[in-house]
């Protein structure tokens, strides 16, 4: 493997760095609350908003991002409502709101195949393919907002948080796709949840390694990235989980 | 001794310096570049017959090929529109950018049908350029052919001389198989059937097979309850001889409509690799030819 080699897969690992940096803290907040498929649910509404825009004949990238971003506030405004309204049912209508969101997708794809290419852009993500361009824009959007989100997580709560995730998830979800950021959501907050120390720093060296090991091993026998990374940081979690907890035994013995 | 070796190690990529990268999009141009440039290019191909070319999954290798390419050949017309753009400008190769003569679309070098007079979304995904799914007709590969030869020399200068000869060769092969094909395959003519996705139109209009309608109610759209009733009526009516699929498509929708209308469907090659037979572009006409009169004689 040479420089050369690694220069490949570099745009994506450093689109990785940012998307573990900002989804970390969000995904600690995301397990805590129990409300797992959120990001499913906020991007197939982001999708929905894409859709919307191709019907509307917008063809600029900032338009399609407004819709893309209006729609998902909108979906955040509905849960912060019907967490206050129904808090414990919050789960099953995020799953409702997902299912709503991909049904109408379809719907209104029936029509138009470009929205529908985007959509499943969106979906499966091509990580590999980001240019600088694309990473700064990312950059610019995503740490603000999770830097927001630990400075008003403890005044605002709820309020602050559905807005500020959202739009998170609509910005990465076009930098690496659903699969990827449920995983770095999702699995490394999983790992540490019980972490007394540290349980940040933890989950972010499990994201930075997965991103890492991930692309390594995708540039070795030129596996699609994506669907790697999310194995590898599957692999990791459960290895640190473990030694985590025999390390915890230790301690108290 | 041991001094000559490694140096024969270092001279060793230098024999590969001397040939063109080409990068090709699809198998049929992967296999026509091969015809053209023989042992002056080492070719990569991006897409085997199983892929469906409008969409393909990044790897690391696509990047990497894309970076060393000295030639991209392509279909163009729009059919790579989701994944080559994207490709080049990641590459940062300023040798196959879409204005350098690195960049080849073959579907640009022939008339192509279908152009819409307007494009506008609720037509499904037309290309504006019109049907890029140029290779199945031999006499646009035989306009292809020479364009491409022609860039081929501009890009490897050294080897003109060596591109004409094979670019004579070729024509001299081809021409000869297109009229036995011409000969062969003219019971064929009148031969109705359905395809799945309008990627026959060019093997329709040279066979003069007649296409009595397309699954797919628009391209790209999947059939609704409705369109699915409409090709019923329409084709209980007037039967067709066969159903026709590539290998990159699924098959539960001819499935569906060869049991309703008790058709037989025939999945032919589309491209070179699409099926154990179909190794160059050669026996890929032969073996369609072949498919086609099987199921005709079939029917009769």
């Amino acid at each position: 493997m040479s420089w050369q080699d690694l220069s490949l897969i570099l745009p994506a690992f450093i689109a990785g760095i940012i998307v573990v940096a900002s989804h970390i803290p969000l995904g600690r907040e995301v397990v805590k609350r129990g409300i797992i498929f959120i990001d499913l649910a906020i991007a197939q509404i982001a999708g929905v908003g894409v859709i919307a825009a191709g019907l509307f004949d917008i063809e600029s990238a900032i338009g399609t991002q407004l819709f893309a971003g209006g729609a998902a506030l909108a979906g955040a405004l509905l849960l912060i409502i019907t967490e206050k309204k129904l808090g414990r049912f919050q789960e099953p209508l995020i799953g409702v709101l997902f299912v709503l969101a991909a049904s109408l997708g379809l719907l209104m794809l029936a029509n138009d195949p470009h929205g529908g290419e985007s959509l499943k852009e969106m979906l499966s993500g091509q990580v590999l393919w980001v240019t600088s361009q694309h990473i700064l824009l990312s950059a610019a959007v995503l740490l603000p907002t999770t830097a927001l989100w630990l400075l008003l997580k403890n005044k605002f709560g709820e309020a602050a948080f559905y807005p500020l995730f959202a739009i998170a998830i609509t910005a990465s979800v076009q930098l690496v796709g659903v699969y990827l950021v449920f995983a770095t959501l999702v699995i490394p907050a999983l790992a540490t949840i019980r972490a007394k120390r540290y349980p940040l720093l933890k989950g972010l060296t499990i994201g930075l390694l997965g991103y890492g090991i991930g692309l390594l091993v995708s540039l070795k026998w030129d596996l699609a990235a994506s669907p790697i990374i999310v194995w590898c940081l599957a692999s990791l979690s459960l290895l640190f989980a473990f030694v985590f907890s025999k390390a915890k035994q230790l301690n108290l013995q | 001794m041991r001094f000559y070796l490694l140096f024969s190690l270092l001279l060793l990529p230098g024999i590969c310096w001397g040939k063109v990268h080409v990068f090709a999009c699809e198998p049929e141009w992967a296999s026509l570049t091969e015809q053209l440039a023989g042992d002056h290019a080492t070719i990569f191909t991006a897409t085997h017959a199983q892929q469906d070319p409008h969409h393909i999954e990044a790897r690391p290798s696509l990047i990497a090929q894309m970076r060393k390419a000295d030639m991209v050949v392509c279909t163009g017309a729009d059919l790579e529109v989701g994944w080559l753009p994207l490709l080049i400008r990641r590459s940062g190769n300023a040798k196959v950018q879409t204005n350098k003569p690195g960049y080849f679309e073959a579907a640009m070098e022939v008339e192509r049908l279908d152009i819409p007079e307007s494009v506008d979304r609720s037509q499904g995904d037309v290309h504006s350029a019109g049907n890029p799914h140029v290779h199945l007709d031999p006499n646009r590969i035989t306009t292809i052919a020479a364009a491409l030869s022609k860039r081929l020399a501009a890009i490897d200068p050294d080897n003109q001389s060596a591109y004409i000869e094979q670019l004579k060769t070729f024509q001299a092969k081809w021409n000869e198989h297109v009229s036995k094909w011409q000969l062969k395959a003219k019971p064929l003519r009148g031969m109705k059937i359905v395809t799945h996705h309008k990627d026959w139109v060019y093997l329709n209009h040279w066979l003069g097979l007649q296409e009595l309608a397309t699954i797919e109610p628009k391209p790209g759209i999947p059939p609704s309850a409705k369109d699915q009733k409409r090709l019923l009526t329409e084709l209980s009516a007037n039967k067709p001889d066969a159903i026709v699929l590539a290998p990159y498509q699924n098959a539960k929708a001819a499935n569906w409509l060869s049991q309703k209308l008790d058709a037989g469907i025939i999945k032919l090659p589309y491209t070179v690799g699409g099926d154990g037979q179909s190794q160059d572009l050669f026996n890929l006409f032969d073996r369609t030819i072949d498919l086609l009169l099987s199921a005709q004689r079939a029917i009769k």
